[in-house]
């Protein structure tokens, strides 16, 4: 079965654009972790699409050894956010902001 | 002979590094920097009487590789410019070091001894890079001075003149780095040394710039009039021996950069900075005066009445014939001799009333006649009263103001009347009247302080009863340097 | 020929003075060493004197105008200017050379005995040899750069001598405006050699050379140069506009008013033009300026002498008026009689101020002529002394004041300036007039209570014979120069050698012009008997009713108006640089530079708000942005 890597790219650079989006306009600590997530895994599609291309399982590789990266980086950035939630009970991105300039940490 | 430079630029140094070692007690320091100053003494006055007045060019030169991937050499050299401010800094540093003989503060004496390297250094360095590090090292003992043992202000006067003199030399080193590698560019190797970037075929505009970068480091040395905020306030806060060197030679230093490096390796394009350098100096030295006038620090008031003399002495280099370039050498040489000795007697009301303001004082004649005497005899001697070697020195700048136009020399002709604007008014409200409060205990000169002020007045009487004594160790080569800068001058335009 | 006293005259007192003043300085206080001042503040100026009458008897000797040369070392050769140390005794300094050390060892010796309990006693010899050095140096030197040297240096020394009361800060203002004022005229004086210097194109610099090349300058160039060195002279020898410093220069000792500021120094002028002379003989406009300037200071000189009640403020005003007499032979001309002038009225000015110090001295230091009087009876050798002084600077006959200052204002009548000569003539009333007065009023009026009231201080005999050696000088000189006229050989003109302008006059004239001059100050002298000797009541001390009565009293507001004029501005400006240009202007701008990075700085910290989604966003763009260059620059290229 061939499909055109055209429509991957394209799914690719619509979860990475539907990720910046989540980043920039969502205030909740979790969607943005999640927007984060979709992002990481359209550069994965993209590493694997190139990886079918070009005949070369580096991407191949590298994609599924990110998988494995990023379910670690799941438990420290969950850990984080439990630990941040205690701190001012709200997951609002836009109430962390000691390190502005002038402001006193 | 050609280890001898090196021994007078570094012996200060390696005393420092010795005694430091040994973390020496006040009296074993003050013995051992008295020494060094000495020796140094010793080694100038030899190399003074081996001088050839007659020879061309640099003598006692000494050059060696030192960073040879860029051609940067060390590279020191003796000619009669250099070698009378190295005389006066030379005869300096021990009445220095008498004046500080019981400031027990081990600090000040590490100071000054690297001072007298930095300084020394910049006068004999011939290698750009060379001239700067010392240029720069100079400029470090005075920031601590000022700031660690000086009063008034002196954390932010420190700081002022730190920022001026190296935003200046920024600027300088700029230029420098870009003349070593336009030689790159020109000959395919590097080199720093001033004769070989003197000889670079820069495009106008190039130079234009490089030498606005060397301008800009002298103009605020010296400082010529607009680069001169620091001075006043640098001034009244330095310790008197960070102040004699300031006056007396590291301005001096500004019109040797001007002179060597400014007019040495940018001849062919200065004439487009002539006007400026000639209204800024010709102005300054009424401005400054004029600004003595109602100052009531005494060391404001001689920081303003030392830039104003100095702005003759870059008038009389800008102005550039045989006369004026005589004139102002031997002004930098009395200059030095007769500021340094204000100065002094300045620290030395400091010490005996605690304070430097004019109208805090008065009526020190009365209990004080020897102070009296000489401190008159310095405030005569700048005002350029016949006798002494000021007097010598203004006359011949005045003259060859007026071999180039007779207006000229008129308008030179007003130093006569710039510094007795303040000096008189200083000295009737200082020395004279009814003694204030403040002096009513006030001691005359002790031996020692004779001692350290009378190698002064004598050399400042006999450089003006017998200038032919010393005329004839520089105007050989001052005329040589003459030529040169008129050919390489004439040559481009 | 040459000799080497004259450097040996020069350096006499100079050593005199190098003596005494480290004697004074360094040996510890409390040992009296007058008697070793003494003999060497005395000793200088009368071994100076004996030489100088050797050095001037070898000359005369010599061959018609040859001078006595000394040269002494090199001072300076660069280049074309090379200065010699040389001295040259020639007819005209031999002149100078005679009355300053003749008149000054008798000021010495005089001083000795004004200055014998005074605490400076030392240093006031130091200061008084090191001025007659300076003056020697002014008069023997061969060349102008010399002359200009000492020039400068009598003008220290009268500063030093002007504040020798140093207590008071009043005379240390008179020391300071003296030098200030000398200095202005100096200013003047160093451009006109710096200009003559340039001009002639030859090597030398001393005055032979110079004379022999001025032929080829050209005439307006000389006469800036002529006028230069004339601003030299008034302020040295106090004529308009630089003269203020003369009157408040009494505070000094008498004996320095009497030496410096009316024998010698305040002459230094006069001497110069004469020594000039050939140069001032090719720009004669020159020369009536100079003229007119010396006719206009003794006008308002003499106005203000007859209005002054401070008996040496009298005489200092006297001595510029005629100062100004002797500018106006100088200036047309007739150096000769100027310096003839200038020699007798060293003379009996000279007398004037001792015998005023003498009264002073008496009176315990009083100085105004209102408190004084009757004194002719209790100081009768002052009085017979100070009468022959004033009947010379007169001018009654056989006096010297009488065939000085007549043959000044005859050559002025016969040259044609006649303005001139009228102004002299009112002069000369005005000086008959405010002179008596001065004697009058002192010595002949009744006695005020101020001055009866308290004994006389006792004069020591040193402060009495000189002031008989000097009313000879003043009762016979002038026979020196007697004019043909009277049967006479003007041996003294004819000995200077001087390029004097010739005009003669019919001897007929001569007898009704001077006989004139004889009843101008007859007049004079009449007026001030009848006001002060004869006077309806008892004397009292002048009120000025009218404006301008008291405007010429306070000397015109002069003072006042330089003050306006120069002083005050300058400390204006001063004091705008200190708190304007310096801090708001220069260090402002500066400062402007380093508000503007600052702002710059603050502007961009903005940005690190502390947003995380702020932060994500200019991420995306810069990222964006790069990436979109790249895909243009890469598209490009492909």
């Amino acid at each position: 079965m061939t499909v055109n890597p055209d429509a991957y790219f394209a799914v690719a650079t619509l979860l990475f654009s539907l990720g910046i989006l989540g980043v920039i306009s969502r205030r909740n600590l979790l969607v943005i972790y999640l927007s984060i997530e979709l992002m990481l895994n359209a550069v994965n599609l993209i590493l694997a699409t190139f990886s079918r291309l070009h005949p070369d399982e580096g991407g191949t590789m590298i994609a599924l050894f990110m998988i494995g990266v990023i379910a670690a980086e799941a438990s420290l950035f969950l850990a984080v956010i439990v630990q941040i939630y205690r701190k001012k009970h709200t997951l609002d991105s836009d109430a962390f902001t000691e390190l502005a300039q002038g402001k006193k940490l | 002979m050609s280890v001898v430079l090196t021994w007078i630029v570094f012996l200060p140094m390696l005393f420092a590094g010795v005694l430091g070692l040994f973390r020496v007690r006040h009296t074993v320091l003050r013995a051992g920097a008295m020494l060094s100053a000495l020796l140094v003494l010793v080694l100038t006055l030899l190399a003074a009487m081996q001088f050839d007045p007659q020879a061309e060019g640099m003598q006692f030169v000494r050059h060696l590789p030192w960073i040879f991937q860029y051609g940067i050499t060390y590279y020191l050299g003796l000619d009669a410019l250099s070698l009378v401010i190295l005389l006066v800094i030379a005869l300096l540093m021990p009445l220095l070091y008498l004046y500080m003989w019981d400031n027990s503060t081990s600090g000040y004496w590490y100071n000054m001894l690297l001072l007298q390297t930095g300084v020394t250094g910049a006068v004999l360095a011939l290698d750009m890079v060379l001239f700067y590090l010392f240029y720069e090292t100079m400029l470090l003992p005075i920031f601590i001075m000022i700031g660690r043992y000086g009063h008034d202000w002196n954390h932010a006067h420190a700081m002022k003149i730190l920022l001026f003199t190296v935003l200046g030399s920024m600027a300088m080193l700029f230029a420098i780095l870009y003349l070593g590698y336009a030689h790159y560019n020109f000959y395919g190797n590097w080199s720093f040394a001033w004769h070989d970037l003197a000889k670079l075929p820069l495009d106008p505009q190039t130079a234009t710039w490089l030498a606005a970068g060397f301008l800009l480091a002298f103009a605020i040395k010296i400082p010529l009039l607009g680069f001169h905020t620091w001075m006043a306030s640098a001034y009244a806060s330095a310790p008197t021996p960070a102040l004699v060197i300031l006056s007396a030679i590291m301005a001096k230093l500004g019109i040797y950069g001007l002179w060597r490096f400014g007019y040495g390796i940018f001849a062919h394009i200065l004439h487009l900075y002539e006007p400026i350098l000639l209204t800024l100096s010709l102005v300054g030295m009424l401005y400054y005066a004029i600004h003595a006038i109602t100052q009531n620090d005494l060391r404001k008031m001689f920081a303003y009445s030392s830039g104003s003399h100095l702005s003759l002495i870059a008038l009389g280099v800008v102005l550039a014939n045989l006369y004026t370039w005589s004139g102002s050498l031997y002004l930098i040489a009395t200059h030095a001799l007769a500021s340094a000795g204000i100065f002094l007697m300045i620290g030395l009301i400091h010490q005996r009333t605690n304070t430097v303001q004019i109208d805090a004082l008065g009526g020190i004649a009365s209990v004080a006649p020897r102070f009296t005497f000489f401190f008159t005899f310095f405030a005569l001697s700048i005002v350029g009263v016949p006798g002494t070697g000021g007097f010598v020195a203004e006359l011949l700048i005045i003259i060859g103001a007026f071999s180039i136009h007779p207006w000229l020399g008129v308008a030179t002709a007003t130093t006569m009347l710039a510094a007795m604007l303040f000096v008189f008014w200083m000295l009737q409200r200082t020395l004279f009247g009814a003694p204030a409060p403040s002096v009513t205990t006030f001691a005359d000169l002790s031996r020692r302080e004779t001692v350290m002020l009378a190698p002064l007045v004598l050399l400042l009487l006999i450089t003006g009863i017998a200038p032919s004594l010393f005329a004839p160790i520089f105007t050989p080569q001052i005329q040589e340097m003459l030529l040169q800068f008129i050919h390489a001058a004439g040559g481009a335009s | 020929m040459n000799s080497s006293l004259p450097s040996l005259i020069v350096l006499l007192p100079f050593f005199g003075a190098g003596v005494m003043g480290f004697m004074y300085l360094f040996v510890p206080t409390g040992r009296d060493l007058r008697r070793f001042y003494v003999a060497v503040g005395i000793g200088a100026p009368l071994l100076a004197a004996l030489l100088g009458l050797i050095v001037v008897g070898e000359m005369l000797t010599l061959p018609d105008s040859a001078s006595i040369a000394s040269p002494l070392y090199s001072w300076i050769a660069i280049g074309s200017f090379e200065i010699d140390v040389a001295f040259v005794v020639d007819q005209l300094s031999a002149v100078m050379l005679l009355v300053v050390t003749l008149i000054g060892s008798l000021i010495h010796i005089y001083a000795v005995g004004y200055m014998w309990d005074d605490q400076g006693f030392g240093k006031f010899f130091a200061y008084f040899n090191f001025f007659l050095g300076a003056m020697l140096l002014l008069i023997l030197a061969d060349n102008p750069i010399l002359l200009f040297i000492g020039w400068e240096l009598v003008g220290l020394a009268s500063y030093l001598l002007i504040g020798f009361y140093h207590h008071d800060t009043a005379n240390i203002t008179a020391a300071n405006k003296a030098f200030l004022l000398n200095r202005v005229g100096d200013f003047g004086f160093v451009s006109g050699l710096g200009l003559l210097f340039v001009l002639q194109n030859q090597s030398g610099f001393d005055f032979v050379a110079i004379f022999s090349g001025l032929g080829g300058i050209d005439a307006t160039m000389l006469s800036l140069v002529g006028l230069l060195l004339f601003v030299g002279a008034m302020g040295k020898s106090a004529q308009i506009p630089l003269y203020v410093w003369l009157p408040d220069a009494m505070a000094g000792p008498t004996p320095v008013s009497a030496l410096i500021h009316a024998a010698t120094m305040v002459t230094a002028g006069v001497y110069m033009v004469a020594r000039f002379s050939p140069l001032y003989n090719r720009i004669p406009d020159v020369g009536l300026f100079i003229a007119g300037i010396g006719a206009a200071s003794a006008l308002l000189a003499a106005l203000f002498a007859s209005w002054q009640n401070d008996i040496k403020k009298i005489l200092a005003y006297s001595t510029m008026s005629q100062l100004g007499y002797m500018f106006i032979a100088v200036g047309l001309g007739e150096y000769s009689n100027g310096i003839f002038h200038l020699a007798a009225h060293a003379f009996f000015k000279a007398l004037l101020f001792m015998g005023a110090g003498a009264v002073i001295i008496a009176l315990h230091h009083e100085q105004d002529i209102f408190k004084m009087g009757g004194l002719g009876s209790r100081l009768p050798a002052v009085r017979r002394t100070m009468l022959v002084a004033t009947l010379a600077i007169t001018g009654i006959p056989i006096f010297a004041g009488f065939f000085s200052k007549d043959a000044i204002l005859a050559y002025a009548f016969a040259s044609g300036h006649t303005t001139i000569w009228a102004v002299g003539v009112v002069v000369a009333f005005l000086t008959a007039y405010y002179m008596f007065r001065l004697y009058f009023v002192v010595f002949v009026a009744p006695s005020q209570q101020s001055s009866q009231s308290s004994p006389l201080v006792p004069l020591p005999r040193s402060m009495v014979w000189p002031l008989f050696v000097l009313a000879a000088g003043s009762l016979f000189l002038g026979f020196w120069n007697l004019p043909e006229a009277y049967g006479g050989g003007t041996w003294f003109s004819h000995e200077l050698h001087l390029a004097d302008h010739e005009a003669h006059l019919r001897f007929a004239e001569e007898y009704v012009l001077d006989g004139f001059n004889v009843l101008v100050a007859l007049l004079g002298i009449a007026m001030a008997y009848r006001k002060f000797v004869r006077p309806a009541h008892p004397l009292n001390p002048p009120v000025h009713r009218l404006a301008w009565q008291s405007a010429l009293a306070n000397t015109l507001y002069i003072d006042t108006l330089y003050d306006r004029l120069i002083v005050r501005p300058l400390r204006g400006l001063s004091d705008l640089q200190d708190r304007l240009i310096d801090p708001k202007i220069i260090d402002g701008s500066l400062r402007g530079l380093v508000a503007l990075y600052r702002g710059v700085a603050a502007q961009s910290a903005r940005l690190q708000n502390g947003n995380l989604r702020w932060y994500a966003l200019t991420f995306l763009l810069a990222v964006s942005g790069i990436s979109l260059y790249l895909l243009i620059a890469i598209g490009g290229a492909s």
